[in-house]
């Protein structure tokens, strides 16, 4: 059996060979997207499935496999047969902050980055009843007392960037860790917290209403959606976070297909109609190709490094 | 507001045929063990990209509705709680309809799930902006008073309490099983991935109440009992609803309130409205026998839960559970942002929203009354078929969540564990609250103390925290305080 497969597989890849990505793809691509549907990487990649379609014309589909912080189903996608048909959405969180945290079965070295299509940006945002409402007066309360920062959970990236942020500020915060975003917001606006990372899109709906504060931005320079917010690089503090959204793959597909792959992303990215969708949904659309994306991939892993080695968390689960 | 003219929308055909295809998608959904209504909103969110806000809002509202009614037809049934906000109704409405009334719990089932759900959406339609503000009045020391007042269920469902402490216990124990919620350190997992997250609830619940029962069913065929069943009718008897009535509005009025406070649920709701009813009731042994009020009490509450999850989405842009969330994506998609600005910037969405709630709500009960006798066969089947048939869906259901071979695993451990607690008279229901339970109960007491530098005394700082905290003890002293009661009646009667 294995071995009729073995010469079946060495024949069609003799006779296909060149042709093979000129044919890619000729049945449905599958993406593994690491969390339950619904949520912003789901949703996001079935935008991406929906312009897939229409622009590239093969079918794409999205299969939901959670579990384990996203390390499940992004083992799946890392150790699918390299063929270009099981693919995965890129996701922070399993790729680079659960290696280092430790317990996953793979890690960021076996990883191919297809390309990057969207960032959600990041807005440290103060509470209701919070005592300080910008920039200096946080980093002054910070001095005395310590703030209480809520995440959306133990070792997840709201967590790593808001004690990163500390740390490169010099002061020190409690992160309050909560059982996902929702509960992390309620949290906030019911001022039982006194700061939060958000998203720009929640954080200008809530500080409209006046139950969130912007405090700063954390990219390189001030956003549309914000321009009275800082950054904190402008403030004078080397610090930038931004989650992503992206295509990955296993390490091993052949040349054409990746390249054909990588080409696909980036017509999706620059697609008026894509680019519209995601940045309603609140999403930063914004390009990078494989070697970007791992590059970016790899510095987030040096600030995670940091982090949990100052919080002890490093291999904690190893 | 112009409210009429907000309204007129919805009564457009295309909008009322997508409400009831919603309602209707929902409701098959939900009946299927394992396919919860979450499930269901979360794959057809991309079908309302194309759709105005207020019909695409109102088809996901519609699945949602109809897929928590749904689940009380698999556990009337087939013991198998379609979604977790069932599985307290499975107390009631499998004995009943054991005793060939499977028709009459169906559709008192039906009437309480419409009366809860109308009366929290006319608290929706019209308290919603104030009520608002008491679920963020929640924190941490909050959640943990709930959470432990919800956990006293256990010493009135369980006739032994003893032996009811040992399933709560072990069901607290269960739920600790993957990351800390604090910390995020691995425990038990044994260096199996697929318990980093813990178990996952669905198909332990399948296995709990189903696959235990399939097992159950499997010896007594074995030894030649084959029970008799037949179906009758889809209206309860004029008793029963006249017994019911307390319990639906109980049900209704707990359920909203519980959907009100976000990150607690349609599962918590219907366990803590059927304990109420009972405690309430002047006939408590009656409950768990395949009495219609025990259904009344959880249906009215599950579905009460949907329309009152929508008051903090809407009025604050917190999602009160699973789906609410989902449905905010849907409500981002449309370029609308939930939260006390929408009232004024689109108050034409608020307002279809508030009158979609109740449209899909009575489509879910011509559907559900209609569809009764199409149910009820399902009890036709030869036993030995059917619990093959339940096997298999057990399997599927289990599997489709999340396409992890360890739910299976999960599945057939927590099947053999019910099965031997039903056997040894364990009670599957205190565990299975103290699955829902514990987590909150856990998460929000280390919370508190984090926050408030271990101080114990922070839990018992507020209002709301001392009315649930001095509910709790009196919830946890009434199985005395009755026995005594009954004992000075007993006395006086001589």
């Amino acid at each position: 059996m294995l071995k009729t497969t073995l010469i079946g597989a060495a024949l069609a890849t003799a006779t296909a060979g060149a042709a093979l990505a000129a044919d890619f793809p000729k049945r449905p691509v599958q993406v593994v997207v690491p969390y339950s549907a619904g949520g912003s990487t789901d949703l996001s990649m079935r935008v991406v499935a929906d312009a897939f379609e229409r622009l590239k014309d093969g079918q794409m589909v999205v299969r939901n496999q959670p579990g384990g912080g996203g390390a499940i189903g992004s083992s799946a996608a890392i150790h699918a047969r390299a063929d270009g048909y099981t693919l995965g959405a890129g996701a922070q969180g399993p790729l680079v902050i659960k290696p280092l945290i430790g317990g996953t079965d793979y890690q960021l070295d076996d990883v191919e980055f297809i390309g990057l299509y969207a960032r959600s940006l990041q807005v440290m945002v103060a509470c209701a009843d919070a005592p300080f409402a910008d920039y200096d007066a946080f980093i002054e309360y910070a001095k005395s007392g310590k703030p209480q920062v809520g995440n959306s959970g133990a070792g997840g990236a709201n967590q790593i960037s808001a004690e990163a942020f500390a740390d490169a500020a010099g002061i020190s915060i409690e992160s309050v860790p909560f059982n996902g975003s929702s509960e992390a917001r309620t949290a906030c606006i019911g001022g039982h917290i006194d700061a939060m990372v958000a998203s720009p899109a929640e954080a200008k709906a809530a500080s409209e209403s006046g139950q969130m504060t912007p405090l700063f931005v954390m990219e390189d320079e001030r956003i549309d959606l914000f321009p009275d917010t800082p950054t904190a690089v402008e403030k004078g503090v080397d610090f930038t976070w931004s989650s992503w959204k992206g295509l990955i793959g296993p390490k091993g597909m052949d040349e054409e297909t990746l390249a054909w792959l990588r080409g696909a992303v980036e017509e999706l990215a620059n697609d008026e109609e894509f680019k519209k969708t995601l940045t309603d949904m609140g999403e930063f659309v914004t390009y990078e190709d494989g070697e970007a994306f791992e590059a970016r991939a790899r510095k987030d892993m040096e600030t995670t490094r940091a982090v949990l080695e100052k919080l002890d968390m490093l291999g904690m689960n190893n | 507001m112009d409210t009429i003219a907000f309204l007129a929308p919805l009564f457009e055909p295309q909008v009322l045929l997508t409400i009831a295809l919603g309602t209707f998608g929902g409701l098959v959904i939900g009946a299927l063990p394992g396919l919860t209504a979450t499930m269901g909103v979360a794959l057809l969110i991309p079908l309302t990209f194309g759709m105005t806000p207020v019909m695409g809002l109102n088809m996901l509202i519609g699945i949602y509705i109809g897929g928590i009614y749904g689940g009380c037809v698999s556990s009337i049934l087939l013991r198998t709680p379609g979604t977790p906000a069932s599985a307290a109704t499975v107390l009631d409405g499998y004995p009943m309809a054991q005793k060939g009334a499977a028709g009459r719990a169906l559709g008192m089932a039906t009437i309480a799930s419409t009366i809860g759900g109308l009366i929290a959406a006319v608290v929706l339609a019209t308290l919603a902006p104030q009520l608002a503000g008491i679920a963020l009045k929640f924190g941490a020391a909050e959640y943990f008073a709930l959470a432990l007042f919800g956990l006293t269920i256990i010493a009135s469902l369980s006739g032994d309490l003893l032996k009811g402490a040992i399933s709560g216990l072990l069901g607290i124990l269960i739920s600790t099983v993957g990351a800390d919620p604090i910390s995020g350190v691995m425990r038990y997992t044994f260096d199996i991935q697929g318990f980093a997250s813990g178990f996952a609830f669905t198909p332990a619940l399948i296995g709990l109440f189903a696959l235990s029962e399939v097992f159950t069913q499997m010896e007594r065929i074995a030894v030649g009992e084959e029970p008799i069943k037949s179906a009758t009718g889809r209206w309860p008897t004029r008793a029963e609803m006249s017994e019911s009535k307390g319990a639906l509005i109980r049900g209704s009025l707990i359920g909203t309130l519980i959907g009100i406070v976000p990150g607690t649920g349609s599962g918590t709701a219907s366990w803590i409205s059927y304990n109420e009813t009972r405690r309430a009731s002047n006939t408590p042994e009656k409950f768990g026998t395949g009495y219609a009020p025990g259904i009344a009490a959880t249906e009215s509450a599950n579905n009460a839960v949907c329309a009152a999850a929508l008051i903090p989405l809407l009025a604050l842009g917190i999602p009160g559970d699973v789906v609410t969330a989902v449905l905010m994506g849907g409500l981002l998609i449309q370029g609308l942002a939930p939260g006390p600005m929408l009232f004024q910037t689109n108050p034409d969405v608020v307002v279809g929203m508030f009158g979609g709630t109740f449209i899909a709500t009575i489509f879910m009960f011509i559907f559900g009354m209609a569809l009764i006798p199409v149910f009820s066969r399902i009890l036709m089947i030869p036993r030995r078929l059917l619990a093959m048939s339940i096997v298999v869906f057990c399997f599927i259901g289990a599997f489709s969540i999340n396409l992890n071979p360890v739910d299976l695993y999960t599945m057939v451990g927590f099947g053999v564990l019910g099965w031997g607690m039903q056997k040894f008279g364990f009670s599957q229901a205190a565990l299975c609250i103290a699955l829902i339970l514990g987590p909150l109960l856990e998460s929000n007491l280390r919370r508190g103390l984090l926050q408030n530098d271990d101080n114990v005394l922070s839990f018992i700082s507020t209002p709301i925290t001392l009315l649930f905290l001095g509910l709790t003890v009196l919830s946890a002293a009434w199985p005395f305080i009755s026995r005594a009661i009954v004992r000075k009646r007993a006395a006086q009667h001589q």
